[in-house]
């Protein structure tokens, strides 16, 4: 509907002789402190990147060298950088389903009618206001081997304690942990807006058909929302696949590599070794994958989203 | 098209406006100079610069400091790397050694020469008695580009307590090697036998490679590789050395205390364990000593100095720089603060306020330094050390990547307790490719 308006409005003022003559002049003077900003932190870099990927430049000498796709070469045959898309990939995969699964579930039981509603659903999505530095330094305390809540739990279970940060597996578990702790309100946020546009009375009449609550829940609930899951999937691969801050104060990469990710890849090699071009490189490596998996997403997922007027 | 001159010329006329609201101006009052000296102190040292700086401000009336803190590490050289290119960089700044190659590559620093041989220059008697290590680390390529503001080594860190409950005598802490692995044995205490020590001997100081804390630890394994008799890089800097025998020796060593003492399962945060008595040893430094005067108050601790190895005794030397940018505008005043900076008297005093050491001989005849030294035995361990202290020889380009592959093959054998010789090879492997292609 919004979205009609938007376009009757937009063809009505496209008509030629509608326009006054001072218009894009006054248009463009109170956009411009936006396009100032825009086009120097936004657009600038986006190209000045692609440029940098086909040369060599290490930021303070003033001139690059063009190396062609020297960078790219470097790129596929260095085995760090498949064991770092490998990390980022198993991270992506850890991630998407349980936040996904977490935060409609805890949607929908908050989409009843219980008390202190409104303050477990502040509670659930505090971490996502909270500085990911600041998060990440707490997580970091909670996970430690000897002064650590988590295991302090673990091991009043009865478990042999977890070494959280030191062992690789656990590591990426426990990065896994945190970042489903910090993202997941968000799209619990989306999905409560999504069930509660689903009205009342499709549910009444699955009643009347005698439909139990699971019956409702996966003929009713789960195909009205495809349209919000649809977004959330391809919102959260894009961020699963760009994850840093968490990654640098919690795990830095380590133990032996095993939580590097592309990013923090791409970080170590721009503002550490200087090497402006390879890092650029890899960033459109990182821009070509996503803009792929989210066109296959698009492509393949769409025609299966049960769209509703 | 008019519309477009006009938005052209607004568009213009905002971005200098932004632009210019960005740069800093320099305001000037009655021919006072002021010099805009960068610098990454730890807050505890801060009130230590600002009397430092009092007292050239009063020595010097006309000549304004106006220090500015960067956060430290990465940041810094990113900030000074980007005022260089902006044309906003300061007017001194204080650095780590690896920083000066980018800044000689970026042209952005005066040789110390330029000053040195001028009319306000300084001797080279003086010169020389800087301590070798630390005029060594301010040069790059053998040309000086800095002077050395304070130096640091590392020494060993122990808490007497502990050292007594194990029946050990608190006034011998261990002096090689092999007394430091029989002590840590001693000192570690896993009570309800789960695998997670409670207390543990000796805390070596392992850390993610490529996190922001890989090259403090390969900086702390540098003495055991000397001590063993080993070497990082050749001096034609061709080939790495840190995978020969003596460099095996150290790393095993390190090994060998990460699996005894199962240090697997410890915290990284040696400090906390430090200070609720959890562990009986750790390798620091004396920039701490006035902050651990208040923390470490319910323990009896006391530094040594570094166990001797296999070949010798050696610490690592550190230290930070001052270097002045040639975008200075003035570049006389900032030299005037850093020839005073380096007078015995004045790095007495400053030695004394902050806890760092010394950067040359001399400042041990100055009266009120030999009194403090006497009443501070922590302090006195760290100035003689600096007799046996070494520096890493800079390497000219790629250092910071051959550092991380260093730490990739520590890590690997501690953490991933993969075989030492091993790793140390492939690690070198990675590190000589560096080498090899930057001297095409």
């Amino acid at each position: 509907m919004l979205l009609n308006k938007f376009q009757i409005g937009s063809a009505k003022n496209s008509r030629k002789g509608n326009y006054r003559k001072g218009d894009l002049g006054s248009a463009l003077l109170f956009l411009s402190p936006t396009l100032v900003i825009f086009s120097t932190f936004i657009l600038f870099p986006v190209f000045f990147s692609f440029y940098l990927s086909f040369q060599k430049w290490n930021m303070f000498s003033g001139d690059a060298t063009f190396i062609g796709l020297d960078n790219y070469t470097r790129m596929i045959q260095s085995a760090e950088f498949w064991q770092v898309l490998k990390n980022t990939a198993i991270y992506s995969i850890g991630t998407i389903p349980i936040n996904m699964a977490l935060s409609l579930w805890v949607a929908y039981l908050l989409n009843k009618k219980i008390a202190g509603k409104k303050f477990l659903r502040t509670a659930f999505f505090a971490p996502v206001i909270i500085s990911p530095v600041a998060a990440a330094l707490i997580w970091r305390w909670m996970y430690d081997p000897n002064f650590g809540l988590v295991n302090f739990f673990v091991e009043s279970l009865g478990l042999d304690p977890v070494n959280w940060l030191n062992e690789p597996t656990a590591a990426m578990f426990a990065l896994i942990i945190m970042s489903v702790w910090k993202t997941f309100g968000i799209n619990m946020v989306l999905f409560s807006a999504g069930l509660q546009g689903i009205p009342e009375s499709y549910y009444e009449a699955a009643e009347l058909d005698g439909a139990g609550k699971w019956a409702k829940f996966w003929n009713i609930t789960i195909p009205m929302l495809a349209p919000t899951t649809f977004f959330i999937m391809i919102m959260s691969m894009i961020s699963s696949f760009q994850v840093f801050d968490v990654v640098y104060v919690l795990t830095s990469g380590g133990p032996l590599g095993s939580t590097k990710v592309l990013v923090f890849y791409v970080y170590e090699y721009a503002f550490k070794f200087f090497e402006m071009g390879y890092a650029s490189a890899i960033s459109y490596f990182l821009f070509a994958l996503l803009f792929l998996l989210t066109m296959f997403q698009i492509k393949y997922l769409k025609s299966k989203v049960y769209s509703v007027a | 098209m008019r519309y477009l001159k006009k938005f052209i010329f607004i568009f213009l006329a905002l971005s200098i406006l932004f632009l210019s609201s960005c740069g800093s101006e320099k305001k000037k009052t009655d021919g006072e100079i002021t010099v805009k000296f960068w610098h990454s102190f730890i807050s505890s040292s801060v009130p230590a610069l600002k009397d430092l700086i009092a007292k050239f401000e009063e020595q010097n009336p006309g000549i304004k400091i106006d220090a500015q803190y960067i956060p430290s590490g990465d940041a810094l050289i990113q900030k000074l790397v980007t005022a260089v290119q902006s044309k906003t960089a300061p007017d001194i700044s204080w650095l780590h050694s690896d920083y000066i190659e980018a800044l000689v590559e970026a042209d952005a620093i005066y040789k110390m020469e330029h000053f040195i041989n001028g009319e306000d220059g300084i001797s080279q008697e003086d010169l020389n008695d800087i301590y070798p290590a630390l005029r060594q680390f301010a040069s790059w390529k053998g040309t000086l580009y800095s002077l050395p503001m304070e130096a640091t080594n590392l020494g060993l860190m122990y808490n007497k307590d502990l050292f007594k409950k194990a029946g050990l005598d608190p006034n011998h802490p261990p002096k090689d090697w092999q007394e430091l692995i029989e002590f840590s044995k001693k000192l570690t205490i896993d009570k309800n036998g789960d695998g997670t020590s409670e207390q543990v001997g000796f805390f070596v100081p392992i850390f993610p490679a490529a996190g922001p804390l890989g090259s403090w630890m390969v900086w702390q394994f540098m003495p055991f590789l000397w001590q063993a008799g080993g070497d990082f890089v050749n001096v034609e800097q061709t080939s790495v050395l840190y995978n020969s025998d003596e460099g095996v020796k150290a790393l095993e060593l390190w090994q060998q205390l990460y699996r005894d003492q199962n240090l697997k399962n410890f915290t990284n945060l040696f400090e906390n364990a430090f200070v609720s008595g959890n562990l009986a040893m750790a390798l620091d430094g004396p920039w701490n000593l006035p902050r651990y005067k208040d923390l470490l108050k319910n323990i009896d601790w006391a530094f040594a100095p570094l166990p001797a190895g296999p070949f010798k005794s050696a610490t690592v030397v550190g230290g930070e720089y001052l270097a002045i940018f040639k975008q200075s505008e003035h570049p006389d005043a900032a030299w005037k603060f850093l020839k005073w900076m380096i007078q015995p008297d004045i790095q007495a005093f400053w030695s004394i306020k902050s806890g760092y050491l010394p950067i040359r001989h001399a400042v041990l005849n100055v009266p009120e330094f030999q009194k403090y030294l006497d009443e501070n035995p922590n302090f006195k361990v760290f100035v003689e050390q600096m007799e046996v202290g070494q520096a890493q020889r800079p390497i000219d380009y790629g250092g910071l990547e051959i550092s991380r592959h260093l730490a990739e093959a520590i890590e690997n054998a501690t953490t991933g307790n993969a075989d030492v010789k091993k790793s140390l090879n492939e690690s070198a492997v990675k590190s000589n490719k560096i080498l090899t292609s930057s001297k095409k």
